[in-house]
């Protein structure tokens, strides 16, 4: 049974990625930071040792801006596939966030929308921990 | 007759995000898109790494410049993947050590003032080199 998951964002351009990107410093850093790893994509693609250890040890969640799934082709592309595929743009919806009003290329981590983001996706951590 | 020339230059950013050298490069890659907005077409490395048909038909089409944020060079491996040799790369490391900036107890999740001024200095290095790009492709036609 796995003890942490791997988070693996699609680390775009666009503001829903920005979005996941600092949530996703949030859930590592400060909500699950001995539950999680933190993939980097360009590290994963390059085959960085780290990041391909991380991929092969733990679960994957996706982390999505929207539905090219770019990171969970990424994983593809290294013969695993993620245990879970979330979309920010699903997330957002969700929980009624207005993606326009937020800043375009820098979302503070404080953000009440990154804050929200974050909680939801540690809770996919913890049910992909529990699930084993 | 005149002939049409579109005088771009695709910039490859890492935008990783495990390093804090990562953040610097990734808001560099937003100033150099707003510092020559009609010239910089801002690729995205997830996007590329799958090959997206829209991204890497500009790859493609465009000389490419990378931005290399950690010692990996996963922007430039990017590159190499896809058989084709970038017309300029810049390293953070480099930038860093030109303009003497530490970013020392900087935070990967936001810079401060310490931080955005390596991010200024790497768009300012990526910038000179994208003119100097677009200049040797303008001169070639003459």
């Amino acid at each position: 049974m796995a003890d942490k998951v791997c988070l693996q964002p699609c680390l775009g351009l666009r503001k829903e990625a920005v979005l996941g990107r600092q949530a996703l410093y949030v859930v590592h850093e400060d909500l699950l930071p001995d539950q999680t790893v933190l993939g980097c994509g360009p590290a994963l693609n390059a085959n960085v040792q780290e990041d391909i250890d991380f991929i092969n040890l733990y679960p994957v969640l996706a982390v999505e801006a929207c539905d090219l799934d770019c990171a969970t082709k990424l994983v593809d592309k290294k013969q695993k596939q993620a245990a879970r595929t979330v979309r920010i743009t699903d997330l957002a919806e969700e929980l009624h966030l207005d993606i326009e009003s937020l800043p375009e290329d820098h979302i503070d981590a404080g953000d009440p929308a990154v804050q929200a983001v974050a909680k939801k996706i540690a809770e996919h951590v913890s049910e992909l921990l529990a699930s084993g | 007759m005149t002939e049409e020339h579109d005088f771009k230059v695709a910039v490859l950013p890492c935008n990783g995000i495990g390093r804090l050298v990562s953040t610097v490069v990734r808001l560099a890659g937003y100033r150099i898109k707003k510092m020559r907005p009609d010239e910089v077409v801002l690729l995205s490395s997830g996007r590329l790494a799958v090959k997206e048909s829209e991204h890497l038909a500009a790859f493609e089409k465009y000389p490419v410049l990378v931005i290399d944020g950690c010692r990996p060079h996963c922007a430039s491996f990017m590159a190499d993947e896809l058989g084709k040799t970038p017309a300029a790369r810049v390293y953070v490391a480099d930038v860093a050590a030109e303009n003497r900036i530490s970013i020392a107890g900087e935070k990967r999740r936001g810079l401060t003032e310490k931080g955005m001024k390596l991010a200024e200095a790497l768009a300012n290095k990526a910038v000179a080199e994208i003119d100097r790009v677009i200049a040797d492709e303008m001169l070639s036609t003459l």
